[in-house]
């Protein structure tokens, strides 16, 4: 099977870099957009965006984006799935999608406590039609809910402040049983929340700390899209997205959206990357791509190169979040093989532009 | 091939070698050399005629890198501006509050090895990961330990000190750490329990130990295993009125054997004055230099936004109403929690004036520079961008005066500093900036400039303004290649980050898997820092254990 496309076309690995290598070479405004996969292709992504001047964006930094506002424009109280499973007694589910999420939530976080801990108590805010099957959990509200309202009402009522809204019984119940918590977590996931529900939630949480101890565990997005946003702040200094067109970064969520580049017209070439799943772009404008993808993605509009990569933890090492702790983690190759990292092949690209050049 | 550099004739201050005089340096390769025998020409001469030659400076406390430095960079994207333009063909040259500002600035100040002193080891991998993308410096970590089930475990068990022993150096193993740091010990523990409040003497709930015992245990251990920079502490109630007598107290509990106590100005408060904040510096100074089994670094504050980024969560929770932008993070982690509360002094406010005093009076009555180090705690009591203007209030009475007129009369009436005429002098500089901190740290051949040693290398015009000569470095070499000029970085390198691999029993190994395995559902291989998730050849430099 090749490895290498170029306009739908099998090639050598070669021809292909060196194709890549001159779209985006004489791109004006190239953007670097997917970026799923692993540190080191992150780390390989962000240099050479500084050098062409792109774009950088992941494909999950809208949902990102919806915590990382609550957090430089509120705060939040946040703690480690490891820490949630072995303290939380009170678990405040909010909104659906979160076994979506992560779907070790089940097994990790509602199961009963390790050693002779009392029994957790689970609650789930406004579960949409998703459920959970095997532990005890009380549903409050349902699809037809507005999570914010059910949220702000539920924090009228922890902070003893009256409210008109329905449900009262069970919202008072369970505004005492959170009151009540030894170490509370509520449990989100971005992807299904906007801002400022996450806002009202995280000011909840800060409430109930008043009396007694509460934090949050969000969910992050799948694609390693923690870990991407961890690179690209260390090496620039801010979150996906962020633009060097100027020379220097800069992080502006509308401007450097990739999606909106596209559409309107103002980019003129994408690298896009997706080395852990079968995600393919969503924008609807046509642009000269560069796929560095799993075999098995499937374009709409075949993209001008396409070029197969290996899967970190699976083809070769890698380092990236790690759901279970929530923190960075080397993964060795599970099943090794020869396909190249999304690292190494940005490299040769990055060569190919450099001998353009000279 | 061999490259021999020669620094021609400047003022070569190197307290390590007793040496204050003109002479010339040479370099060969990467380690200072002996002067080659007549005939010989330098490959490389620069002329050091009026300029101040020492070895390149060490920063023994400093946030650089990891999860919590990576979260204030995103909780205010306002702070950092993209900034000076460095030189255009080196990687991210433009980029504002980065890893690689982070070792361009360093090294722009003559700085050549920084140490981040608050890894968690959760947090380990990741703290190496932005450490290795910081340019030309040498760096280290502390592991912190003091908060986490297994250590509370063993003391509450009473399982002795063999095994505590073997843990503290499997830690710094897995985490390829210099030396171990212990942050409000048990305090992150009591704040999971709903605990406002910790001090040296309160049991950690669940466990039934105190803050000293942890402490105890874990200065011993460290001693024991012969790692050369005793433990790193940082007390219970930080920046508390009266605090002071945690800091006497802590002093007291090391019992004649080495610690080190950080960022010592936030425990520098008294309770007198009208408004019960007052400067205690004096006595804690005194203790200080009584004590000669005691290090400590200062934690200097100085006027402007920054923000505080600490693991010491019990203390930030209580901090975030004073957040300045009004937004935080607090962190309950796996053992050891977080805070990240950005803060603005100014010096129209009565407690920041306050601590800007405490903190230089602490550097001015601890009357040996080789147990007070410099730092600011950056970014905590200012970013370290600031030391420029630091070593020159230290160096000159009159500039304090200057300053402390501008400041709130009845905030330098609690404090001693207008009474103070202590100037350092360069040699003195040198060593609590060079000499002392590779000591303290057990890192032989550098701090020195004697021959063998790492050919780290400030050149300083010998400006009357000090702020000026310390701020933009004439020649910066790093193991012997020249970097920065004239404040400017010319040149990329990639440093190592320094470690200690000290000997223990390797059953600790199996423990630490079945307890991994019982406690977390996990592999305790999730925690390790594999050299090759490193992206750099050679990452690790391995420091000797006693």
């Amino acid at each position: 099977m090749a490895d290498a496309w170029v306009a739908g076309k099998p090639v050598p690995a070669r021809t292909a870099v060196a194709e890549a290598a001159r779209l985006l070479r004489s791109s004006r405004l190239p953007v670097i957009a997917g970026l799923g996969t692993d540190v080191e292709g992150a780390r390989a992504a962000v240099v050479l965006a500084d050098r062409l001047g792109a774009t950088i964006d992941h494909m999950h930094s809208t949902a990102l984006l919806h915590d990382l506002d609550v957090l430089r424009q509120f705060g939040l109280m946040i703690t480690t799935p490891n820490e949630a499973r072995l303290q939380a007694d009170v678990v405040l589910l909010v909104g659906p999608g979160l076994t979506k999420a992560w779907p070790d939530l089940p097994n990790r976080l509602l199961a009963p406590r390790p050693g002779d801990a009392p029994e957790r108590r689970i609650w789930w805010l406004c579960p949409g039609g998703d459920r959970i099957a095997g532990p005890a959990i009380r549903l409050v509200g349902d699809g037809s809910d507005d999570v914010a309202v059910e949220l702000a009402v539920l924090r009228a009522r922890v902070a003893g402040r009256p409210t008109r809204a329905g449900r009262q019984e069970e919202i008072d119940t369970l505004a005492e049983n959170l009151r009540g918590a030894q170490f509370g977590v509520a449990v989100w996931s971005a992807a299904q929340l906007d801002a400022l529900t996450i806002e009202m939630l995280s000011g909840l949480v800060s409430d109930l700390n008043a009396g007694t101890r509460f934090t949050g565990l969000p969910l992050a997005p799948p694609d390693n899209a923690w870990g991407v946003q961890q690179v690209s702040a260390w090496m620039t200094g801010f979150p996906p997205p962020a633009g060097f067109g100027r020379g220097f970064p800069e992080h502006d969520p509308w401007r450097f959206n990739t999606t909106r580049l596209i559409n309107s017209g103002e980019a003129d070439c994408a690298l896009w990357i997706s080395a852990y799943n079968e995600v393919v772009p969503d924008w609807t404008g046509r642009i000269p791509t560069v796929a560095l993808t799993t075999a098995a993605c499937r374009f709409r509009r075949a993209p001008h190169v396409q070029i197969m990569v290996g899967s970190p933890g699976v083809d070769h090492d890698g380092t990236q979040f790690c759901p279970l702790t929530g923190t960075l983690v080397a993964v060795a190759a599970k099943k090794p093989s020869g396909a190249l990292s999304v690292a190494a092949l940005i490299a040769d690209i990055a060569t190919a532009i450099a001998a353009t050049e000279t | 091939m061999t490259v021999l550099t020669r620094i021609k004739g400047g003022r070569i201050v190197d307290p390590a070698t007793r040496r204050d005089q003109i002479d010339d340096i040479w370099i060969r390769d990467e380690r200072i050399a002996d002067p080659p025998d007549g005939g010989i020409r330098a490959d490389y001469t620069y002329d050091a005629g009026g300029k101040i030659v020492m070895a390149g400076g060490i920063d023994i406390h400093s946030h650089i890198a990891g999860f919590n430095v990576n979260t204030a960079r995103l909780l205010l994207p306002e702070l950092h501006r993209g900034s000076v333009p460095r030189p255009v063909d080196t990687p991210l040259s433009t980029a504002g509050w980065s890893t690689f500002e982070t070792g361009c600035r360093y090294a722009a100040m003559g700085f050549t090895t920084v140490v981040e002193p608050a890894v968690p080891p959760s947090f380990a991998l990741h703290a190496h990961l932005e450490l290795a993308d910081i340019p030309i410096i040498d760096k280290a970590s502390l592991a912190v330990l003091g908060n986490d089930d297994f250590l509370l475990s063993l003391l509450r068990t009473s399982q002795g000190s063999a095994i505590i022993r073997d843990y503290v150096a499997w830690t710094l193993e897995s985490t390829r750490s210099l030396g171990i740091k212990v942050i409000n010990a048990g305090g992150a523990v009591a704040f999971k329990a709903n605990a406002r409040q910790f001090s040296l003497d309160d049991i950690v709930p669940h466990y039934g130990v105190t803050s000293r015992t942890i402490l105890k245990s874990l200065q011993f251990a460290v001693q024991e295993l012969g790692v050369p920079h005793p433990l790193h502490v940082h007390c219970n109630n930080l920046g508390l009125p009266g605090n002071v007598e945690t800091a006497i107290e802590t002093i007291a509990a090391a019992d004649g054997l080495p610690m080190h106590l950080a960022h010592l100005q936030f425990y520098g408060y008294g309770r007198e004055g009208e408004r019960g904040f007052s400067s205690a510096a004096p006595v804690l100074a005194e203790a200080v230099n009584k004590a000669t089994n005691m290090t400590v670094d200062v934690g200097q504050v100085m006027f402007g936004q920054t923000v505080t980024v600490s693991l010491d969560v019990l203390r930030q929770f209580n901090s975030r109403d004073q957040a300045q932008p009004r937004k935080w993070l607090i962190f309950d982690g796996d053992a050891e929690g977080a805070g990240v509360v950005p803060y603005n002094y100014r010096a129209n406010n009565f407690y920041n004036a306050v601590q800007w005093a405490v903190g230089l009076e602490l550097f001015l009555l601890i009357e040996d520079p080789s147990r007070v180090f410099f730092t600011t705690d950056h970014p905590n009591g200012a970013p370290f961008t600031t030391y420029p203007e630091i070593f020159a209030l230290l160096m000159d009475a009159e500039l304090r005066a200057q300053w402390i007129a501008k400041l709130p009369a009845n905030a330098m009436a609690v404090t001693s500093l207008a009474s103070i005429k202590r100037e350092y002098s360069l040699g003195e500089i040198a060593t609590m900036t060079r000499a002392a901190p590779a000591q303290l740290l057990g890192l032989k051949d550098r701090g020195h400039l004697r021959t063998g040693a790492i050919a780290d290398v400030a050149v300083y015009d010998d400006d009357r303004d000090r702020a000026r000569m310390f701020r933009a470095a004439a020649l910066v070499f790093k193991n012997g290649e020249l970097v920065a000029r004239n404040g400017q970085v010319i040149r990329y390198r990639w440093g190592r980050a320094l470690k200690v691999s000290p000997n223990y029993d390797r059953d600790i190994e199996r423990r630490m898997r079945t307890y991994y395995e019982e406690r977390y559902g996990l592999a305790s291989d999730l925690m390790k820092v594999p050299q090759h998730a490193i992206p750099r050849p050679e990452p690790f430099e391995s420091v000797p254990c006693r």
